[in-house]
């Protein structure tokens, strides 16, 4: 099924445009995810855990009888906050790592354990709280929720930012930050400002024009097709955890940590995973743990804790607004920028100070080098939302959107093109400007759209309607574009550490690889495979000849690379040729023993072997080996660091073409060029996978999708697909992917990820070809047609203020909505 | 119900109304007769997924929003297209069901979706937790306009939902699969009328894979 592959001695795999691995296991339905494994008929005694969840905003539980719910039938076990093993749980955060392995001692936000494994105390409506139960049915462990006494403490709430952030707001966390809801500075800042470069008044003093700006990145559920959940079954004091988050050693770390158990008494497995997008702080989050003290009451049965739609949304992307201040000289080159990150973080820390802080410090140094005065802020606020955490692109997404505005507008206000703003403007400290991958990307994606056709000035469309109706179509082109840094190429992974891989050559001849990595779709299992498949040439093996173990377990020793930073496509495949090297030594020194030939006079190639003295045209290597006597394998292990050598990082720009009615405020995204400077293209179509499905989402985060809360109960109105809408194959705007090689890295496969980055700039892009289609700026994601129609002073606020004059609006509303 | 009606789901007919009445359902499922008691092999409430996936084991079949809202449990039912998650298992009393593992690993919406990488296009799955769903939808899709056009694949599946977004490639899988098939149906009947003449002829399924690459 795989033959359109290369042929092994041909062309190499690495670079091909071929099928997934994984493809046909997936289409034939065969590919195992853990709703799958946690059936009754393949988890013998499988029981399905339930767990309340706050009806309110704020609450706490005052009082709780278990009595009822114990006594409905199929009931097995009921774990509560009054519970011993629950109440002697540590305080935690649910987000330990960004990606590698971190114990509890070093997670990477200490001073933000606000979770309490099913505490009394709600602080979202949804907040996992109280009371879990086991039961012979998903319905009877709903039933025995249902059978509960709780008496409940309503508390006062806060959902919006502003709100949260006066004084005498309801504070969400008073153990964090007695004084209100804004997060304590990160030791060792002691302030908001996380960097400060040069002298950003002097700056401002030295600049030609001054423009300043707001934008606003909401919080989009990560909406993976597979819900969240988790199995645990003990076996005596040995736990096994299958999980449908990316890695297996995190989970194991944080449960070992959690339950202070050694790591020997804990084993994790990932089956294949229906999409993650970063959904990524499942290692550490609360579920898991509780769950695996449920089911340690229920004998030694699996216990499935799954959540159903409603209840995945669970987590989102960080929100932020940002409030821009940049000052430039009349050529466009930047000499200030000043902003500031306010994150609606919800009930929880966890990942946003990862969002407002950590991302955008590392982005002001791999791509807004050049700018001499920079001074950035973070403001994370808790309220009594869903909490923000980690999505696809975390941070940059939301950076973006504002670097996109400020590239356009300062573009605008100076009569240039913002492709020239962003040459002259953005670079790092490591690769001369004006930066080949940044001009290579621009160049890409302005050729491909047209960029020449895009109308120099914003078409001034409330101007025109001022006026009358001066245009004759209702709809309304225009272009618009932005641009990021990819991440990350492999220096940026060091704090990694080992990457460690497995091969094992059998008797005849048949490999098998175990390079651990949660499978969730990225493609990194076949650009591994297709290293492995281009070193071991000299076996005569093709990549589908190879088995790759796309489960981990924890319990086969290696270390798993976690699916994050868009990294692993490269990470794994890095060490294959080392491998492949100490595979053949070790062949080679064996078939000495068995032929009886001095190692340096044999050799193998494409399968077979050659020595002194033996047959010219050689013998098959698989003839040799099953004859030997034990028919034992030959088996590698290899681990390395990734290479250090600092190379900085290319670049993605995203061009869009829109079309705007302006009569209903419909957007329509008529074309995307998504150009991103990979360094090495490891496997083309999966490379175009990635460019094309990250601006999609990108543009259904932008336009359609909205996490909508009623303000007077503070409860969530649309956790739901179809109240949240998502973009379907038929609202797919047409991408045009192209991945270039123009920047080099460091190392066998010099490669950078390219997964994320290829979410970032639509969003940037998207708007400003709003703007330039209509001639007025919405910088509050999702653009929504009721946003464009207000923005055109058509819609319902601006008809009810002048009702007489709503066929032809006289107000311009400006250009600042 | 009415969303299952909106996909194609003809009401139960007399005869099936009465047997649910009593407590069974029999059922096609890619072939093979079951019959299921209520009470016993299911419960009354339970969805057709539930039933296809914990009752007889067809993993296949994917739920994801549970809501009718993705297509993801898409299966074939008296060769429409239904969303199984929205499908008592007692409506579809009678019926003949089909679902992924109903399919060979040679029919070519199968084989399109394996082997799809097209130059600009990407893949037909990445995670691959909607794909089953994709491919029933287009299945049906198939049995009603067997070489569809672009345009017509994409209102064939637009309410189908996949959030790695790999559209571009699952739409030029449809279209390939219709073409395929075509031509394997073209050379079945090249080589039955090669039987009647008495002239060698290909093999359809060895040239089909061959198309594969």
């Amino acid at each position: 099924m795989h033959e359109s592959a290369p042929a092994a001695g041909g062309a190499p795999f690495v670079g091909s445009y071929s099928p997934r691995i994984d493809a046909l296991e997936k289409a034939s339905g065969r590919a195992d995810y853990l709703a799958d494994l946690a059936t009754g008929m393949r988890a013998q005694g499988l029981l399905y855990a339930s767990c309340l969840r706050s009806p309110y905003p704020a609450a706490r539980i005052v009082s709780l009888d278990t009595s009822r719910a114990e006594a409905v039938p199929g009931v097995v076990a009921v774990l509560t906050c009054n519970d011993d093993e629950v109440r002697g749980l540590k305080p935690t955060n649910a987000s330990w790592t960004p990606f590698f392995t971190a114990s509890y001692e070093r997670m990477s936000w200490p001073s933000y354990r606000d979770r309490r494994v099913l505490g009394d105390t709600a602080h979202w409506a949804g907040d996992e709280v109280g009371v879990v139960v086991a039961a012979e049915t998903n319905e009877a462990a709903d039933a025995a929720l249902e059978a509960l006494d709780v008496e409940w403490e309503q508390r006062p709430f806060v959902l919006d930012l502003w709100e949260a952030m006066e004084p005498g707001a309801p504070l969400v966390h008073p153990e964090i930050n007695p004084e209100g809801n804004t997060f304590p500075p990160p030791p060792p800042l002691t302030g908001p400002t996380f960097l400060e470069r040069g002298d950003v008044e002097q700056g401002f003093a030295e600049s030609d024009v001054q423009v300043e700006f707001e934008t606003s990145y909401h919080n989009p559920d990560h909406g993976c097709l597979e819900t969240r959940g988790c199995m645990m079954q003990w076996d005596g004091d040995r736990l096994t955890c299958w999980t449908s988050y990316y890695a297996a050693d995190q989970p194991r770390m944080s449960l070992a940590n959690m339950l202070e158990m050694p790591l020997n008494k804990v084993r994790v497995m990932n089956p294949y995973i229906g999409g993650s997008f970063g959904r990524g702080n499942e290692a550490d989050q609360p579920f898991l743990v509780f769950t695996a003290l449920l089911a340690k009451r229920c004998g030694g049965r699996p216990v499935l804790y799954r959540m159903d739609r409603r209840q995945d949304f669970h987590d989102t992307r960080s929100p932020v607004l940002y409030r821009v201040r940049v000052g430039a000289r009349a050529d466009g080159t930047i000499l200030a920028l000043h902003t500031k990150a306010y994150s609606r973080a919800g009930a929880y820390a966890d990942d946003t100070m990862g969002a407002a802080d950590e991302v955008p410090r590392e982005v002001a140094e791999l791509s807004l080098a050049p700018i001499p005065n920079l001074r950035m802020e973070a403001y994370c606020v808790y309220t009594n939302t869903i909490p923000g955490g980690v999505k696809r692109g975390i941070g940059n997404n939301e950076l973006n959107l504002a670097w996109g505005r400020l590239l356009d507008e300062v573009a605008e206000r100076l009569g240039l093109d913002p492709v020239d703003v962003a040459l002259t403007n953005m670079g790092n400290p490591w690769v001369s400007r004006p930066d080949e991958s940044l001009a290579a990307v621009l160049r890409e994606g302005a050729g491909r759209i047209g960029w020449d056709r895009r109308r120099a000035a914003p078409a001034d469309l409330t101007a025109e309607r001022a006026g009358g109706p001066t245009t004759g179509s209702v709809k309304r082109r225009g272009l618009g574009m932005s641009v990021h840094n990819t991440w990350h190429a492999a220096w940026q992974e060091i704090p990694r550490g080992r990457v460690q891989v497995r091969l094992t050559l059998n008797p005849d001849g048949s490999v098998v690889l175990d390079a651990p990595t949660a499978e969730t779709g990225t493609g990194s299992n076949s650009c591994t495979v297709f290293a492995c498949a281009d070193a071991l040439a000299f076996l005569g093996v093709g990549a589908a000849d190879i088995t790759y173990l796309a489960h981990t377990d924890t319990d086969r020793g290696l270390k798993d690379m976690v699916q994050t930073d868009s990294a692993v496509s490269y990470l794994q495949a890095e060490l294959m040729p080392n491998a492949a090297t100490e595979l053949k030594s070790k062949l080679v020194a064996h078939l000495a023993r068995l032929l009886e030939a001095p190692e340096e006079e044999i050799d193998v190639r494409v399968g077979r072997v050659f020595w002194s003295g033996g047959p010219g045209e050689g013998r098959p290597l698989a003839g040799i080996l099953m004859q030997q006597s034990d028919l034992g394998s030959i088996v590698v292990e290899v681990e390395d660091l990734p290479p250090a050598q600092v190379t900085g990082c290319p670049f993605t720009a995203c061009f869009a073409e829109v079309e705007v009615d302006t009569e209903t405020g419909a957007v329509e995204v008529v074309q995307i060029v998504q150009a991103t400077d990979c360094g090495k293209v490891m496997y083309r179509a999966g490379a175009d996978g990635q460019l094309i499905g990250g601006p999609t989402m990108a543009a259904s985060e932008a336009l359609l999708e909205q996490i909508v809360y009623d303000e007077r109960t503070g409860l969530p109105l649309n956790f739901n697909w179809v109240d949240y809408r998502m973009a379907t194959l038929a609202d797919a705007p047409p991408v045009e992917p192209v991945a270039l090689e123009v920047w080099q890295g460091a190392g066998n496969h010099p490669a950078s990820g390219l997964g994320e980055s290829a979410v970032t700039a639509a969003p940037g892009a998207i708007a400003n070809a709003v703007h330039n289609a209509l001639g007025v700026r919405l910088g509050e994601l999702p653009i929504t047609p009721e946003k464009i129609l207000e923005a055109l002073g058509r819609g319902r606020r601006a008809q009810e203020a002048q009702p007489v004059q709503q066929a032809r609006p006289t107000q311009n509303p400006g250009a600042q909505p | 119900m009415s969303a299952s009606l909106a996909a194609g789901l003809a009401p139960p007919s007399e005869s099936a109304t009465a047997r649910a009445v009593h407590g069974v359902t029999r059922l096609c499922v890619n072939g093979h007769d079951h019959e299921l008691v209520a009470g016993r092999d299911y419960a009354p409430g339970d969805s057709l997924a539930t039933v296809l996936r914990e009752r007889l084991g067809l993993t296949g079949v994917k739920v994801a929003c549970d809501q009718g809202a993705c297509g993801a449990c898409t299966v074939v039912l008296d060769g429409r297209p239904v969303l199984s998650c929205m499908t008592l298992a007692a409506e579809a009393d009678g019926c003949s069901v089909l679902t992924v593992e109903g399919l060979g690993e040679d029919d070519p919406l199968i084989v399109a979706f394996a082997t799809q990488a097209q130059p600009g296009h990407g893949t037909a799955l990445q995670c691959g937790f909607c794909t089953p769903g994709m491919v029933m939808t287009a299945k049906a899709l198939l049995l009603r306009t067997p070489r569809p056009t672009r345009e017509q694949v994409v209102e064939g599946m637009a309410g189908n939902i996949c959030r790695c977004g790999c559209y571009p490639g699952i739409v030029e899988a449809v279209v390939r699969a219709g073409q395929m098939a075509g031509e394997r149906a073209g050379e079945q009947a090249g080589r039955s009328a090669g039987e009647r003449t008495g002239e060698p002829a290909g093999d359809a399924a060895s040239a089909a894979s061959g198309a594969e690459g």
